[in-house]
């Protein structure tokens, strides 16, 4: 009876351990890349763009046929070249994370440079748009449609900017090998800035360019 | 090997996104032509904005694998922020 009753012990005892085994394995996977500071401000940068875009939205309510003849003197396949451009950076971001995981920080860098060059076709196609419409123009001050066009999109061009400084840095770290498994937060954080700036751009494209 | 996966992963992202963005933008070109059904439009644009952002969320910045609080206050904002948007334009 009481070898029995020791054998149900030791069983529950093992069974007891896994479990908390088990939990620490789940806590350990479940956790947030990048610093907690940057998360913080990552949302905060998402609110104010959601301010932005009702704006937006409730402005065109209010003037449907201004922004209606806004949006046709827009180049829409410069906005969809551009969200190619964004989504091809933001996918090189991802590999060079990948590899920094694996501590491969040169090669990681170097996924940065290609990211960069690529969000330089961004802001190419972007000047090149904002220069079209001076030529016809229109300016920031033409109607509202274009107030917060320009507003909008120039507000998010500054993100793309300091997104770009903020990789130029990481790059320089990853290259010097300044990263490790267990010091990979500031790149994370780099990262998921670049990714928040793409997240807004897949909401502004076709809420300015498309409906 | 499991790089090899996180890059197969990203890899299969990244094409999607490319195939959604330029759905949508086909998508969006119907609107003038297709006056009448311009709500499904604007509804089927919005859900692809979902969709991309879903993505953009769980693979790019990889919160699938963050705690589930960070994960759900970014899904909110890819999932609230389009319906506020076509309430706007739909209402």
């Amino acid at each position: 009876m009481n070898k029995s009753l020791n054998i149900d012990a030791q069983t529950v005892s093992v069974e007891a351990n896994k479990t908390v085994e088990a939990n620490n394995t789940v806590q350990a996977e479940k956790r947030l890349p990048g610093d907690l500071a940057m998360w913080f401000f990552i949302l905060a940068e998402l609110t104010v763009f959601a301010v932005l875009f009702i704006g937006f939205a409730v402005s065109e309510q209010l003037n449907v046929e201004m922004f209606v003849q806004g949006k046709a003197k827009l180049h829409q396949i410069s906005g969809l070249i551009n969200t190619l451009t964004l989504i091809t950076s933001s996918f090189f971001v991802a590999l060079a994370l990948t590899q920094m995981h694996q501590g491969n920080g040169k090669q990681a860098a170097k996924l940065l440079v290609v990211a960069k060059l690529v969000a330089c076709i961004y802001i190419s196609v972007k000047i090149w748009e904002y220069l079209s419409l001076f030529e016809q123009g229109i300016d920031i001050e033409t109607n509202t449609f274009f107030t917060l066009y320009f507003m909008i999109t120039f507000f998010h061009l500054m993100h793309i900017l300091l997104g770009m400084v903020i990789l130029f840095f990481v790059a320089i770290k990853a290259a010097k090998n300044e990263y490790n498994a267990s010091n990979i937060s500031g790149f994370e954080s780099g990262a998921s800035y670049w990714h928040m700036v793409d997240l807004l751009w897949i909401i502004l494209f076709p809420l300015i360019y498309v409906i | 090997m499991q790089s090899t996966n996180a890059n197969k992963k990203n890899t299969l992202s990244w094409l999607w996104l490319l195939i959604l963005t330029v759905i949508s933008t086909y998508i969006g070109s119907f609107l003038e032509l297709f006056n009448t059904q311009k709500s499904l439009f604007i509804i089927i644009v919005l859900f692809i904005v979902f969709l991309k952002g879903q993505q953009i969320i769980d693979i790019f910045m990889e919160l699938k694998k963050a705690p589930k609080l960070w994960r759900r206050l970014l899904f909110a904002y890819v999932i609230l922020l389009p319906v506020i948007i076509g309430l706007i334009y739909l209402l």
